[in-house]
């Protein structure tokens, strides 16, 4: 993770590039068109914001973009590499370098600590335990949880627990963070308080952030804004909303 | 953390947890009862059958397989000379007697009972010989015509110590000789079938009566239960080597009591572990089944933060052993002193056959606590193979969409 701006419009291709990206699943008989062919691309330290209603494509399009599921056609490109290409582990392997998720619904690991769910990534990447340490300390710092380190997902309220999440999104350095309705199960200001993180980390480290969201209060922390309808994006829809106060 | 998250996702459900605990644990526990049982109960055969045949007995194989003309396989005087000089050798053999074995018709009165006569060196350590004389005295090197009998023969006679009993017999030549003989003492022994059937008499007087200078067998003991195969072996070769056209037979190959229970505790305790271990399998199975798919959505996440199929598969198995090891160890624990109280407790009965009336125990060690262990521990580790990898299959997608 770049320590300033400085890469964060680098040269070269977007990091994230979709082409006539489809999707479509089975239902019985009827087969029924998610995504039609979208083309995408987001740079090194776009802030885009997905909307859209209920049935529209954001989560299949937020699966495929985070290597979670394969199109039925078209491809995606993820640091020039096109994951219809790769195997099962080879995808894996990019979703633990490469991708940060936050999920609506936090998915945090109720087992462990917020530390341990924090380190969690870093143990897939077989980083020694000093450096492991040492970053899910400063992760946890910076999400506000120092002191929460050692509290278990069910001793967190809502806002604490997605700001765990986005610690564990974040700790690994990844180039790209896909959230799903960061701030749904928020109270206003605790969200309001998420994305000025998420607003923060990508300006200061140049992640990509695409996130899915119904919020207007979410939409207007992003530098771009695309819509999804009936499975097909339109860019710059709901630019008419309010920017955020930042 | 990789040994950690699977012990804490064990213990997340702590009644579940417990029960599936309880299930290997009581499972390994009922392995370690029963392969105690009859680990104790075969070394106590073992020993009953050691006392009747000594560890080894050396004869003529027409001796034992019953297709003899008569009194063929007697060993000559010099031949068994050759062959205590060939013991007095052997490191392992501590003691040796030749024996003479004939049926006879035992008289008391009215009274008349076919019996084994087995003519024995008076005083010689070696045994078999009667265990425990209960009235009267042993036979002694000056005794003639005297006998020693079972309690069992003696009370079918009704005859005791001091009495005096004919013996009817056929010499080796096949005549028919008979003697009174006077009973010097009564035996008890662990087999009521020996002490009905077994008469001791001092050698010389037994191959007078049959006329003949030959015994039939010898008979050794060895220094311990557990050399007497490699005994065996070596001595084979021995009396292979000098042409004798004698073989040497260990306990347990003459004892066909001792084979057959020995088979049927195999039998037994095979059956049990069998039907614990399916038992445990499947019960095991479905408890990790429910445990494993109320967490699909979890098992989801880690796919989607870059785990692979591999490492769900790796993750649910550590799950799965840490329950195997856990639960098998804790029923050894409680296998152990279930034994052990048990053996506190000091249950009597009479088996069948027998005489006396035996202590019920329950062998403890590591041999009775491995063999538990390793089979609990198996049947709850390979009931999470399925389950493992039916979860370690799911897309993520699919997975990440379970509620």
């Amino acid at each position: 993770m770049p320590d300033d701006g400085m890469f964060c419009y680098e040269a070269g291709g977007a990091f994230l590039e979709t082409r006539g990206l489809t999707k479509t699943y089975q239902v019985g008989r009827e087969t029924v068109h998610a995504l039609t062919d979208v083309d995408f691309a987001a740079q090194q330290g776009d802030f885009s914001v997905l909307n859209g209603p209920s049935g529209s494509g954001k989560t299949t399009f937020l699966n495929l973009i985070s290597a979670i599921d394969r199109p039925t056609r078209g491809e995606v490109l993820i640091a020039g590499i096109s994951t219809g290409t790769q195997t099962d582990a080879q995808l894996a392997a990019l979703r633990r370098t490469t991708i940060g998720l936050v999920f609506q619904t936090f998915n945090l690991i109720p087992v462990l600590s917020a530390a341990e769910n924090v380190e969690y990534p870093l143990l897939l990447q077989r980083l020694p335990r000093p450096e492991r340490k040492l970053r899910v300390s400063t992760m946890l710092e910076e999400v506000g949880l120092g002191e929460l380190a050692r509290r278990r997902p069910n001793e967190l309220s809502g806002g604490q627990r997605q700001r765990v999440a986005i610690a564990r999104a974040l700790v690994s350095q990844p180039r790209m963070v896909l959230a799903d309705e960061p701030t749904a199960n928020l109270d206003s200001e605790t969200g309001r308080q998420v994305m000025e993180l998420t607003r923060r980390l990508n300006e200061e480290h140049c992640v990509v952030f695409i996130v899915v969201t119904h919020d207007p209060a979410v939409a207007a922390y992003a530098k771009r804004r695309i819509g999804i309808r009936d499975g097909r994006l339109i860019e710059g829809m709901g630019d008419e909303r309010p920017t955020a106060a930042s | 953390m990789s040994v950690l998250l699977p012990l804490r996702s064990l213990l997340r459900n702590r009644r579940r947890s417990l029960l599936s605990l309880a299930i290997v644990g009581l499972g390994s526990a009922i392995a370690v009862f029963v392969l105690g049982y009859v680990q104790e109960s075969r070394a106590l055969i073992r020993q009953t059958s050691v006392d009747e045949y000594g560890n080894l007995q050396i004869a003529a194989p027409s001796l034992w397989d019953g297709d003899a003309e008569g009194y063929e396989y007697l060993i000559p005087p010099q031949t068994l000379v050759r062959i205590e000089d060939r013991l007095a050798a052997d490191p392992r053999v501590v003691a040796s007697t030749a024996q003479l074995q004939f049926p006879g018709l035992l008289a008391a009165g009215d009274q008349t009972q076919v019996v084994r006569v087995t003519g024995i060196v008076p005083g010689n350590p070696a045994l078999p010989g009667p265990q425990e004389v209960s009235v009267g005295r042993g036979l002694d090197p000056g005794d003639n015509a005297a006998v020693l009998m079972g309690q069992a023969l003696a009370d079918r006679l009704g005859v005791s110590a001091g009495s005096v009993v004919t013996l009817t017999l056929t010499t080796v030549d096949g005549a028919y000789n008979a003697s009174p003989l006077e009973i010097v003492g009564v035996f008890r022994f662990a087999s009521e079938q020996v002490e009905l059937q077994t008469l001791f008499l001092p050698l010389r007087y037994a191959q007078a009566l049959l006329n003949t200078a030959g015994v039939d067998r010898m008979v050794l003991t060895l220094d311990r239960v557990s050399a007497t195969w490699a005994t065996r072996a070596r001595l084979q070769a021995t009396l292979d080597a000098d042409a004798l056209l004698l073989e040497a037979r260990t306990w347990d190959e003459l004892s066909p009591f001792y084979q057959q229970l020995s088979n049927l505790f195999d039998i037994l305790f095979g059956f049990i572990a069998l039907a614990t271990a399916v038992l445990v399998f499947f019960i095991i199975l479905q408890v990790l089944t429910l445990s494993f798919l109320e967490r699909t959505r979890e098992v989801g996440t880690v796919r989607a933060l870059g785990v692979t199929r591999g490492g769900v598969f790796s993750m649910l198995l550590a799950e799965g052993g840490w329950l195997a090891v856990i639960g098998s160890a804790a029923g050894v624990g409680v296998g152990v002193l279930l034994s052990l109280v048990f053996n506190a407790v000091g249950i009597e009965w009479t088996p069948p056959g027998t005489v006396e009336p035996v202590t019920l125990a329950v062998s403890i060690g590591l041999s009775t606590a491995l063999a538990p262990f390793l089979l609990g521990a198996a049947a709850a580790f390979l009931s999470a193979v399925l389950p493992a990898s039916r979860m370690s299959r799911l897309t993520v997608v699919d997975a990440l969409r379970v509620e």
